[in-house]
């Protein structure tokens, strides 16, 4: 906890916020942080006149700076049937991570909004802010219950329509949709937010280790798939599961989104202190 | 309700349920195994299907497993046989050789259980009737046991059931082995009965199938056509020693004493050593070693000679005796080995002459030494004929000198002069001055009899039936001859003694003496036959409808009533060795049977029949099963990989 408090989001864009906060925004307003001068017109305010430039140019340019402002962070945690599934389970690490981004979310004044969808959102957590919201997020974490099939799209649209601001979008899920990913992430995709897919595959997921004749349900929607279990189908398997990723992370990289691939038995610890600060979510 | 064919349902069945319950588990053993997402294992699934449309076969233990069973049942509905043979409707007369021969050992348990067998597998390899075939001709085939006579024991069937029963009923025999009965009764099977079976005459003649071992005495006069016999030979080696003669007799002289005399011979490549038992009324007398020599090659370069060598045993006895004499080396056949004679009880000859006075005559027979000499007129005799003759017979000879007797009891007549009546020979009148023009000096009875010096002053002109035995001729007509009548031999004599100069010749005693001897032998052969396998043992005079039971191999106290003319016929004697014959209130008689023959002792198989100058060759294998359905095989093949297929798969299921 005491190492989560030295990381900070961050944002590749500068996005708007809703209050003053601690993030440059690419609003010009009240701050230190130079921006770039312009021209005066009429009515501007003349206690942002740089003097200076009219001393030597005899021209009256106006100082900009840029105004700080809060972040939103939103975090999407699939919590649909699938993610019950694993050893580990995805869901505990989706959870985990959850909480860790959370937690460093509110303790830097940032607006953290946590949706929890399956079939569409079900439910949702929005303006926390401050040290005091630990409790009540992770009372949400902790409430938050599993079940039911996945509809990404919907959970996506009903996000954006929900309008919780602007800023970072961190999607925590195994991305296994049958509908797809890539209808719902471009929803996501827009100047307003900042994406990051953290994508959480159980170890069984990643390495089979099924054998014999097997008759394969899926968890939602009782889909049967009749296989027999071989070298070279577990190869193919291997070959489908990295070529998916793969396209994901491709998918993301070209609009703009962070990707990061995780295994539920990997360390949320190590996961938030080091990976996405190198892929650049915190700092 | 009746199945045509519950072998098949039972097998479908057999296999079919059980297959079904098996592919019911293979079905409900997939195991359920949830996952989170079937989304990448469809696309791997169906990227691997995509990908390689001829994927390398895996090493799938399971997938072998099925494919060998798929494969055995897609072979069984192939209906594979072993070998076809006989492709279209046939006709075939499978003819078995029971005879004495095929009893022998060398193949187990016997030739004639290897011919069954070979028959037996003829039949079962026969194609199988067709069902739902157009044309109703079927193959059918017939069966004819052998050995002296042809028995039919099945006619042409096309029934297997039927042939296997028949052939099984078929039971060994002792009997010489003769094919020509057989033969006739084959074709004339064959031949198409109704006239209408036009489209069966126009068909091959029916094939013959000889299982024997060759050794058929009748060969050389038979014929058959091109391919029409196939010949199976049976046996294996030709290793044998045998009794192949045996007579038992008294002696002349002496007739206490008793003479034995047997030929042994062996058919062996190798000198046969064994001893020889010798028993009198089943108490051994004497145990002798011999030593037989081997088969030697005769002289024509082709034949083999069997090694030969006569024994000869005596004893003493007053009584009547069954003689046996066996061989103790124990070889493939043995009914060779054993050998019977019955000796009758010593007895002088009893002789009755009916006359009016005849010293010449009287002294002559006297000569002879006979143990009994009576002397009757024509009257006595009818009357102790009417009593005494029915139930006893009392002489041996009945002399007729120139009588004329109303009755005649069954006996042994020797006639001078006047016919007796009712035997089918009539006196065409009075002969003159007769000298005898030809005789039969070689017959038993003129033997060392000169008839050149007789000269009849008056005879009889005899009209003989045609089977009469003419043996001595006058010039005009018969002067001595040979007559058998309803069980009765007379020797008739055309002309009265004492009207010739035949008193004063040696030739009359030698013919009286010679006469007595023959008639005697006569009366002995009628009661201590010697038989051979086959053969009918008749008894005759007898009361009539009297009780016997007859006791021999092969036959337990059977019981047979004599018919109204006092005889009993035993229909054959089919076993060689001994028979008896109880009578009540009698003295119980002895028959011996005994093989006897040296053709059925050469137990060596023949490769090549002689038929008329025709050779068969034997064929070269013993027929095995052809035509044999694989399917059944298959189908429990195909059932036992389901099973292990099974096995293999609940334990991987376990690991």
């Amino acid at each position: 906890m005491a190492r989560l408090d030295g990381l900070d989001l961050a944002s590749r864009r500068m996005l708007r916020g809703q209050t003053q906060g601690q993030r440059l925004s690419k609003r010009r307003g009240q701050s230190v942080e130079f921006a770039d001068h312009r021209q005066y017109t009429a009515g501007d305010d003349l206690r942002f006149l740089d003097w200076n430039i009219y001393a030597r140019l005899e021209q009256l340019f106006l100082k900009l700076f840029l105004e700080e402002q809060d972040l939103t962070l939103h975090i999407l945690m699939d919590v649909s049937e699938s993610t019950t599934m694993g050893q580990p389970s995805k869901a505990l690490f989706i959870r985990k991570m959850a909480a860790a981004l959370g937690y460093v979310g509110v303790v830097h004044h940032n607006r953290v909004a946590i949706s929890a969808f399956a079939n569409g959102v079900t439910m949702q957590l929005a303006n926390q802010r401050g040290r005091g919201c630990i409790s009540r997020l992770a009372e949400f974490l902790l409430t938050v219950e599993n079940g039911g099939p996945t509809a990404f799209e919907k959970a996506c649209k009903q996000v954006v329509q929900d309008r919780i601001g602007s800023g970072v979008v961190v999607v925590l899920s195994d991305m296994l949709f049958k509908e797809g990913y890539e209808a719902g992430l471009k929803r996501l995709f827009s100047r307003h937010y900042d994406v990051y897919v953290i994508q959480t595959l159980s170890p069984e997921e990643r390495q089979p280790t099924l054998s014999g004749d097997l008759k394969l349900v899926d968890v939602e929607d009782a889909d049967t798939a009749e296989v027999t279990m071989s070298a070279a189908l577990v190869s193919y398997y291997r070959k489908t599961l990295a070529s998916y990723c793969d396209q994901l992370q491709q998918f993301c990289t070209r609009h703009g989104a962070g990707y990061v691939l995780a295994g539920s038995d990997a360390s949320a610890e190590r996961l938030t202190l080091n990976t996405l600060r190198k892929s650049g979510l915190l700092r | 309700m009746e199945w045509l064919s519950p072998m098949i349902g039972i097998w479908a069945a057999a296999v079919s349920v059980p297959l079904l319950v098996l592919l019911y588990f293979l079905k409900l053993k997939r195991r359920e195994q949830l996952i989170s997402s079937t989304l990448l294992w469809k696309k791997a699934i169906q990227d691997m299907q995509v990908n390689a449309p001829f994927q390398k076969i895996r090493r799938n233990i399971l997938l072998l497993l099925q494919l060998l069973a798929l494969g055995a049942i897609l072979l069984a509905l192939a209906g594979p046989v072993l070998r076809m043979m006989g492709t279209g409707p046939r006709r075939y007369v499978l003819l078995i050789d029971r005879s004495a021969s095929m009893n022998a050992t060398d193949i187990l348990p016997s030739r004639l259980a290897e011919a069954k067998r070979q028959a037996r597998v003829f039949v079962e390899s026969l194609p199988k009737d067709r069902l739902f075939s157009l044309n109703q001709a079927q193959t059918q085939v017939m069966a004819i046991a052998f050995d002296k006579t042809a028995r039919v024991v099945c006619n042409f069937t096309s029934d297997r059931q039927q042939l296997f029963r028949a052939i099984d009923a078929i039971e060994p025999g002792d009997g010489a082995s003769q094919i020509g009965q057989a033969l006739v009764a084959a074709r004339a099977f064959a031949q198409p009965v109704e006239a209408d079976a036009s489209n069966q005459s126009a068909e091959a003649p029916a094939r013959l199938l000889l299982f024997s071992d060759g050794r058929i005495e009748d060969l050389p006069q038979q014929a058959v056509g091109q391919d029409e016999l196939e010949y199976y030979a049976i046996g294996q080696h030709p290793d044998n020693l045998g009794i192949i003669a045996m007579q038992a007799r008294r002696d002349f002289e002496d007739t206490q004493r008793v003479d034995v005399f047997l030929t042994l011979a062996n058919y062996g490549p190798n000198s046969a050593a064994s001893d020889v038992e010798f028993a009198v009324n089943e108490t051994v007398v004497s145990v002798r070693p011999v030593n037989v020599d081997k088969e030697s090659l005769a002289s024509d370069g082709q034949t083999m000679l069997a090694g030969k060598m006569s024994m000869e045993f005596s004893f003493r006895s007053d009584e009547a005796a069954v003689v046996s004499v066996r061989v103790l080396k124990a070889d493939a056949l043995l009914a060779d080995n054993t050998a019977y004679a019955v000796v009758s009880a010593r007895k002088n000859l009893s002789i009755a002459l009916v006359s009016e006075g005849n010293a010449v005559l009287r002294s002559a027979l006297k000569a002879c030494g006979p143990g009994r000499l009576d002397e009757m007129t024509a009257a006595e005799f009818e009357a102790k004929a009417t009593t005494d003759f029915v139930v006893q017979q009392p002489y041996d000879v009945i002399v007729l000198d120139n009588v004329t007797i109303q009755t005649r009891p069954r006996a042994r007549y020797l006639v001078f002069g006047q016919p007796p009546a009712g035997i089918d020979v009539t006196v065409g009148g009075e002969l003159e001055s007769q000298f005898v023009a030809d005789w039969r000096a070689r017959h038993p009875v003129l033997q060392y009899v000169n008839l050149n010096t007789l000269f009849a002053a008056r005879g009889l002109m005899l009209q003989m039936p045609r089977d009469a035995e003419i043996l001595a001729e006058f010039t005009k007509g018969p002067a001595i001859s040979v007559l058998r009548r309803q069980g009765s031999v007379f020797i008739l004599t055309a002309f009265d003694v004492l009207a010739t100069n035949w008193p004063f010749e040696p030739g009359f005693v030698l013919y009286c003496y010679n006469a007595m001897q023959y008639l005697a032998a006569q009366a002995s052969a009628e009661t201590d036959g010697s038989l051979r396998p086959g053969e009918p043992i008749i008894v005759e005079g007898l009361p009539a409808r009297m009780e016997t039971t007859v006791t021999g191999p092969g036959i337990e106290s059977l019981k047979l009533t004599a018919t109204d003319a006092g005889l009993v016929r035993l229909p054959a004697a089919e076993h060689a060795g001994l028979y008896r014959m109880d009578f009540a209130g009698r003295e119980a008689k002895y028959f011996a049977v005994n093989l006897n023959d040296e053709q059925e002792s050469r137990i060596e198989p023949l490769k090549t029949l002689t038929l008329s100058g025709q050779e068969v060759k034997a064929a070269a294998k013993p027929l095995s099963r052809a035509n044999l359905p694989l399917w059944p095989y298959l189908v429990l093949a195909a059932l036992g990989l389901c099973l292990l297929e099974w096995w293999v798969y609940t334990g991987k299921m376990k690991l």
